[in-house]
């Protein structure tokens, strides 16, 4: 796969050298330091890209874009995971399955293989990109799809037959189309993000704007105390009291894929609650209420609207809903407090968050292959 | 005609009387106007309930897309069946059998041409929740139901609940078909045993004849419901869909793998096994329920894939001995009047004119606000 390819050559000669750089690559002093004794958030560069089994990413790449892995064959992956659209939709809320309208924002894939989480109440565990695969396709608000039927359908194109005998050997079958799903995502990277480049060497990669949100994302605006490492986030899930969509106030149909996604969380008195809790339908444990996975920043240039509920349309508005010290709600985290920019400030912050942001996907989908007539007893 | 109507209720000393017929047709229950609908002791029936389940049969929020409630593949005015071969499945997707008649089905103890649920309360939800049917997922329908307060309001009247739950949704359903049956005063052969002798014309006479004996009819089609509901492989053809088709394959595939056939079976395919999915016998190869013959006339096309377009084409499957490989049947050697007697006297097992119901209104969708507080 090119994309990968092109991976590799950039950042395997790198890797040996990579926490020299993210510690040396800081502009801010103190963090930098503090990065060495292991005590405070630091800045570092983006990971090393993951080891990808290429057979099963070329393949999952022609599945990502196939329309026949969901119910009524009307959506794939891509439709809410567009790489036009930084991998994600560009809407607040994210359209779901034919007739639901689901609840959340759908988030971006950028660097995805590296989240602590899946899904934004943190539902799914990071390190098995095949599960959160798994969930996408077969769940009733996304893509609605009995996964022996996906394993007929995909086993009547002949050249996706001979795609899993080269991937994985033998027939297709659920488990084996979500790992070459989760492998392909392992590919969807931020490439050229001019703070990556700064953090390896480049020091002309940042304009002075830029460099001054960095020390101010460092220390003043505190943004890295939840925004750190490697992918800039801490894989924490916090309370900031971002409020709700407007829509699930008005919109019964957002109402029923919320509603209904508690209940099969079995969550204690689904039918009452009216504001999305996020991570308590995991727990349960109220003090989980509000509580939402921390979202890497890179390529956030492209993923707007952001927040789970999509309810900011700019970088702009989210440094200034920050700056306000957050939001008001439940379990509200002690690390937002009102921060004081001033106007120059937070444009610097914007500029700093623009310079997190690579090169737009040049993916495309591919052309698929057909259904055709199985010889019968030949397959 | 006194007698004869006797002999169909059962009574030993009419059966003797019929001479000609009693050797085969007395083995065998004989047709008779049907009873009163069958109701299962936990789920009576009540004219709320069954006007709810009206609703609920019509309503798109019961499958996967919002579009696909049970009428989609039961409409009134097709017989309560889609009117076509075999029936069209959710988008994207094949069915791969002949969508049956609702009408009469209350009286069936297994449902699905293979028998595959017992109750129809069991069938509903296998078919809004199939994946080439409704494709719909049990907790999402049930929380579009929570969201119609006209709907929250009758489930609490019908079931006592503060919220729909979607497994009373079936029952609802259920209810509503019970009371989806043929009316014995619209059907000639009904009328006919209830003394009327003009109420079938010669030809249908002959034709019952027939169906009593030469033709053999009786030995599977009988009883009221004139079905006996068992399982038999009359040699009805595949579809040629199967081999010509990539959506029939891949529906047919998912089935043999949902229902763990051996891999043979499953690799060769291209064959509807029936009963076989379900027994995994291999003797049940083939087999299929005997359909009710009540309503025939409406219910066009015949046989578990619809191959069979009208009657008198099932006449000659049945003259022929059925289709090859068939141990059940027997050449019968049918003049072509006897022929057509036995069509009229199939027609006969139909109500005058078919049952035809209005699309209900549906209610609305309403947001949290309009919970009951």
């Amino acid at each position: 796969m090119k994309t990968k390819r092109t991976i590799l050559t950039r950042v395997l000669p790198l890797a040996a050298l990579a926490t020299a750089i993210a510690v040396s690559g800081v502009h801010a002093a103190d963090t930098a330091k503090a990065a060495d004794t292991g005590d405070k958030p630091a800045f570092a560069p983006l990971p090393d890209a993951k080891e990808v089994k290429q057979a099963r990413a070329d393949l999952g790449r022609y599945l990502f874009f196939d329309t026949r892995l969901s119910g009524d064959t009307a959506t794939s992956c891509s439709t809410c995971h567009d790489p036009a659209k930084g991998w994600s939709d560009g809407q607040q809320l994210s359209n779901g399955y034919t007739s639901i309208s689901y609840f959340r924002n759908a988030p971006s894939l950028f660097n995805a293989a590296f989240r602590n989480f899946y899904m934004w109440d943190g539902r799914l565990d990071g390190s098995d990109q095949g599960a959160v695969v798994r969930d996408m396709l077969t769940e009733a608000h996304t893509m609605n799809m009995d996964s022996r039927l996906a394993q007929e359908r995909l086993k009547q194109v002949p050249e996706y037959a001979a795609m899993f005998e080269t991937a994985f050997g033998g027939d297709p079958y659920g488990g084996k189309i979500y790992g070459a799903i989760g492998e392909y995502i392992k590919t969807i990277r931020t490439e050229n993000a001019p703070f990556d480049k700064f953090l390896k060497g480049d020091k002309k990669a940042l304009g002075a704007d830029a460099k001054r949100g960095m020390d101010l994302f460092a220390g003043k605006a505190g943004c890295i105390s939840c925004h750190n490492g490697a992918t800039l986030s801490d894989g924490k899930r916090h309370a900031l009291g971002v409020p709700d969509n407007p829509e699930l106030a008005t919109n019964a149909e957002r109402q029923i894929s919320m509603l209904r996604h508690f209940s099969t969380m079995g969550t204690p008195n689904y039918m009452n609650l009216r504001t999305d809790v996020g991570a308590y339908v995991v727990s349960k444990d109220k003090a989980d209420i509000g509580k939402f996975a921390t979202p890497s920043l890179w390529d956030v240039g492209q993923t707007a609207p952001y927040m789970h509920s999509g309810v900011f349309a700019s970088l702009a508005a989210v440094v200034d809903f920050y700056d306000a010290g957050g939001g008001d709600g439940p379990n509200k985290s002690g690390l937002l407090k009102p921060l004081g920019l001033s106007k120059k400030e937070k444009a610097d912050l914007v500029a700093f968050l623009t310079s997190l942001t690579g090169d737009a996907p040049k993916e495309k989908a591919p052309e698929l292959p057909a259904y055709k007539l199985r010889e019968l007893g030949k397959n | 005609m006194k007698r004869f109507s006797r002999y169909l209720l059962g009574t030993t000393a009419a059966v003797l009387m019929m001479a000609p017929l009693a050797a085969s047709a007395a083995e065998y229950p004989p047709l008779a106007t049907l009873p009163p609908v069958p109701v299962p002791a936990d789920n009576q029936m009540s004219d709320a309930k069954v006007e709810l389940g009206k609703k609920l049969f019509w309503d798109g929020r019961l499958s996967g897309n919002g579009t696909m409630g049970c009428v989609a593949c039961h409409e009134p005015d097709l017989g309560w069946g889609t009117g076509g071969p075999i029936s069209f499945g959710y988008p994207g997707t094949q069915h791969w059998r002949n969508s049956q008649t609702v009408l009469n089905s209350a009286y069936y103890y297994l449902m699905f041409w293979e028998g595959s649920a017992t109750s129809l309360e069991g069938q509903a939800p296998a078919a809004a929740g199939g994946a080439v049917a409704g494709n719909g997922d049990g907790s999402m329908m049930e929380m579009k139901l929570r969201f119609v307060p006209e709907y929250v309001k009758a489930f609490k009247e019908v079931f006592g609940t503060e919220w729909p739950h979607v497994a009373q949704a079936w029952q609802a359903i259920a209810a509503f078909e019970r009371t989806i049956v043929t009316d014995a005063t619209k059907v000639p052969f009904d009328r006919y045993l209830a003394g009327d002798a003009a109420a079938l014309g010669d030809a249908a006479k002959r034709g019952m004849e027939l169906y009593n004996g030469k033709a053999g009819c009786i030995s599977c089609h009988n009883g009221a419901l004139a079905s006996d509901q068992r399982f038999y492989n009359t040699g009805v053809p595949n579809a040629k869909e199967f081999t010509e088709d990539e959506l029939y394959q891949i529906t047919q595939r998912w089935e043999l793998y949902q229902k763990g056939m051996p891999e043979a079976d499953y690799r060769n395919g291209g064959v509807d096994y029936g009963l076989f999915h379900k027994t995994k016998r291999p003797d049940d190869k083939g087999k299929f329920r005997t359909p009710s013959l009540r309503e025939l006339k409406w219910t066009a096309p015949f046989m578990h894939n619809g191959s069979l377009e009208t009657l008198a084409d099932v006449v000659d499957f049945y003259d022929r001995g059925g289709g090859e490989g068939n141990k059940v049947l027997k050449l019968l050697g049918l003049t072509a009047e006897e022929k057509a007697d036995l069509v009229a006297f199939l027609e006969s097992l139909s109500m005058d004119e078919p049952l035809l119901m209005e699309e209900p209104k549906l209610p609305e969708t309403a947001t949290w606000a309009e919970f009951p507080k």
